[in-house]
């Protein structure tokens, strides 16, 4: 019960940061010059003509009055329809938030065995060959730049090898697997020694604290101290990066998105702010804004079920 | 390594079966974005290109260059040129529904008098279209107008079905729009892809060849380039002139240059100073070495300009000469209006950031100031809408060989768009504009052409760089497709070979 009060404070909680975040969204568009007509239009269009369309579209409206005429359609679950495509923003979300989710998601899964296999490895054989050599590995990660490994990545296993497509998302589950597995590998690659590092450095220190000596003086062996008392409590602060990380992740991917071709958020993100399509930017915004939020309650959530000592 | 690859292609196709419709689909990757399938309401590079799939035209051009007749199997015209009779040739849109006169005459009307229309200046003297009956349309203009039969094939002239959009209204254009052209839409996801297939009821017999055809949005020039070595579309729309190489060296794949009209240039703005001033304009022209610019951004895969009119146009002419470079006699000119010194604000986008290095770097040399400011597409054409800029550089391509729409594009100051927004303004060249178009003997209308070049190039109205073609790259499977100067795709006549 009290974790459904908890859920249900934090998701009224949301509605504020969501106002606060669709509102600077608004005022910083706004703000921003450009004009989305032109853009729509193209070159040769007249003045007459973007005139004519700018007030049909109501973008000469007062910016406030713009904003809760937003509201008012928000509150009825209408987020507006796309400057550009005349498409719900809906409907561009639906076709792009997926893409950008299986991608994330996929990450996720293709990083933890990885971290937590070398972080235990390294941190039982503290300052040995292998840690020596994961550690050196992890910089050499977080130094290459993502573009530049994708790069290399498309035209070893794409051109050259012909295992992996190196564009698109595909039709089908395999698909998805195939078409997505160069762009999450690029993003691991510097994901993985972030965690790795975090983890480790955590189970050296609850390796040496004063119950993991009390567990083995009492007669527990070393592996059963170190799985049932060592890793839980080693975990949560790499829980808690993580989530920091798959926010990032949902806000970053549209550097991966564009050097692997993949129709996703960052890439309608990316394209909308070209082309001032307020409300796809508003609606994007909103989308990731929420995402990050659920992150974080499953986090929470997660870190309550993990450690008895974290309240909700 | 060709063994290799047909089992990873095996094992490709195993998993996902997308390569098995791969077979029988031209992809096309570009970077220019398919935004609105309604054929009068965007100007924007890659709509145009989406276009001429959708739509027929009453008027077409062969793959030799030639204006042949397209949905209009034939047609008069009267002696005075001012009433154009055509007859439309027995043919069905993708519903199934019959091509009329109706139909056409709706269509060229919203090309050239609705409000919502983004280029109606080459259906300007039209002054009424009546349809006589159920295939025969006519045309009164208000006055004769040389290109006009040409300007029917421009992308904006496309028939599209007059209940259908008058039925369904802009949605007629979002969701399957009803198609006159090749192919028709499969499906469109907007900012991704736009799948297009062969229509049944396409009037060419025959054609297209290719069932399946994809215009695939990829912002990325390396990204595109390794889908098209890979082989994971068959054209990559735009291959920056650094790439060329490599994509030649790879087997299977080439680039092809294609002639175009583009012009790259300078464009200054006349209504300010600095460059109001024509010494100041003069000794910014003759500080730039031409040559080594077109040859250090387009590695020698472009032609120095030499007029204001794009040398694929006609009556273009190329005895005409921009004053040559002389960096000693640009500084001499400065300093004898004691313009040493001078600020200028050169505005960019990141496009055009490799020219504008080049263009600071020579301008400083004779004794300009340079200071770039960075703006993005958007900002770019708001600022130069409102006239908010010294100077920047910048393209544009003609739809047509014929310079009529790329003066009033470029250099006429009283025909809607002030010159490229240089506002550059002289009535002698707004009068010949006028003059030109309705002259019906091509030799007269050289002349006026070629002083109209005289006197723009004279009062350096702009600076032309160079004459690019376009950079595609193709797969060797892929026949008979190329881009034309009107930015057409050749897709109804193409073919896939298994090569």
């Amino acid at each position: 019960m009290k974790t459904f009060r908890f859920i249900a404070l934090r998701l009224a909680q949301a509605i504020p940061v969501l106002l606060g975040v669709s509102l600077i969204t608004f005022v910083l568009m706004a703000a921003t010059p450009g004009d989305p007509i032109r853009l729509l239009v193209g070159d040769r269009a007249s003045p007459e003509t973007i005139a004519m369309i700018r007030d049909r579209y109501g973008l000469d409206d007062p910016i406030l009055f713009q904003y809760f005429t937003y509201l008012k359609n928000l509150m009825v679950g209408d987020i507006g329809v796309s400057l550009r495509y005349r498409v719900p923003v809906s409907q561009l979300i639906a076709q792009h938030y997926p893409v950008t989710l299986f991608l994330v998601l996929y990450t996720i899964v293709l990083t933890l065995p990885p971290v937590i296999v070398l972080a235990v490895w390294s941190a039982k054989r503290q300052n040995g060959m292998a840690d020596q050599i994961i550690r050196m590995m992890g910089v050499l990660g977080l130094a290459v730049p993502v573009f530049w490994l994708a790069l290399i990545l498309t035209r070893l296993f794409g051109v050259k090898l012909g295992w992996f497509p190196v564009s698109g998302f595909g039709d089908t589950m395999p698909g998805h697997l195939l078409h997505l597995f160069l762009p999450a590998l690029s993003t691991m690659i510097w994901v993985v020694p972030i965690l790795v590092r975090t983890l480790r450095s955590a189970l050296l220190i609850e390796m040496n604290r004063d119950y993991a000596l009390t567990g083995m003086s009492k007669g527990l062996g070393a592996r059963q101290v170190f799985r049932t008392h060592v890793f839980p409590n080693s975990i949560l602060p790499t829980l808690n990066l993580f989530a920091v990380i798959v926010a990032y992740l949902l806000g970053g991917s549209v550097i991966v998105e564009t050097v692997y071709a993949v129709p996703g958020m960052g890439k309608l993100m990316i394209d909308s702010i070209l082309a001032r399509d307020y409300f796809v930017v508003q609606g994007a915004t909103l989308v990731f804004a929420l995402t990050t939020l659920l992150v974080m309650l499953a986090v929470d959530l997660l870190s309550a079920l993990i450690d008895p000592r974290v309240t909700l | 390594m060709y063994n290799r690859r047909i089992i990873t292609a095996a094992a490709v196709l195993a998993l996902s079966g997308t390569i098995l419709m791969a077979q029988e689909t031209i992809r096309i990757a570009s970077p220019y974005k398919v935004t609105v399938l309604d054929p009068i309401v965007s100007a924007g590079g890659g709509n145009i290109e989406a276009y001429g799939l959708l739509y027929s035209r009453l008027m077409r051009t062969d793959k030799n260059g030639n204006l042949v007749p397209g949905l209009a199997e034939r047609y008069e015209i009267s002696e005075d040129g001012l009433t154009y009779t055509f007859h439309l040739r027995d043919a069905k849109f993708s519903d199934g529904t019959p091509i009329t006169a109706d139909d056409a005459a709706f269509s060229l009307n919203r090309a050239a008098k609705d409000e919502n229309s983004a280029y109606p200046a080459g259906f300007a003297p039209i002054a009424e279209i009546a349809v006589l009956d159920e295939r025969t349309l006519q045309w009164t203009l208000k006055h004769p107008s040389a290109p006009i039969l040409a300007n029917l094939d421009i992308f904006n002239a496309g028939i599209v079905s007059k209940d259908d959009v008058e039925e369904r209204g802009e949605d007629a254009f979002v969701t399957n729009p009803v198609s006159s052209g090749p192919y028709m839409v499969k499906e469109w996801k907007p900012n991704d892809r736009l799948s297009l297939t062969a229509n049944p009821n396409f009037w060419r017999e025959g054609l297209p060849r290719v069932e399946n055809a994809e215009l695939i949005e990829v912002s990325d020039a390396n990204a595109r380039a390794t889908m098209l070595m890979a082989g994971e579309i068959e054209v990559d729309r735009t291959v920056p002139w650094p790439q060329i190489e490599e994509i030649n060296n790879t087997d299977g794949v080439s680039v092809k240059l294609e002639p175009s009209t583009v012009l790259y240039l300078v464009l200054p703005n006349h209504t300010r100073p600095p460059f109001d001033n024509l010494t100041v304009r003069q000794a910014a022209t003759m500080a730039l070495d031409r040559a080594a610019i077109t040859k250090a951004v387009t590695l020698g895969h472009a032609e120095v300009a030499n007029s204001t009119f794009s040398n694929a146009l006609k009556f273009y002419d190329p005895s005409i000469s921009m004053p040559a470079y002389d960096p000693a006699a640009a500084r001499k000119l400065l300093e004898d209006d004691d313009l040493v010194g001078t600020e200028i604000t050169m505005m960019i986008t990141p496009a055009t950031e490799q020219i504008a290095t080049l263009l600071k770097a020579q301008w400083d040399a004779v004794g300009f100031k340079t200071t770039v400011e960075r703006v993005d597409a958007g900002l770019w054409w708001s600022k130069m809408a409102n006239a908010d800029y010294d100077v920047t550089s910048s393209w544009y391509f003609n739809e047509t060989d014929d310079p009529d729409l790329a003066i009033r594009w470029a250099l006429c100051g009283t025909c809607g768009s002030h010159s490229y927004y240089t506002r550059y303004n002289n009535e002698e060249v707004n009068e010949l504009t006028e003059e030109a178009l309705r002259e019906g003997d091509e030799e007269k209308r050289a002349g006026l052409y070629r002083r109209i070049q005289e006197i723009t190039v004279s009062e350096i109205a702009q600076i032309p760089l160079y004459y690019t073609p376009y950079a595609n790259g193709y797969s060797d499977r892929v026949k008979g497709l190329s881009l034309t100067p009107a930015l057409q795709w050749t897709l109804e006549e193409a073919e896939l070979t298994d090569g």
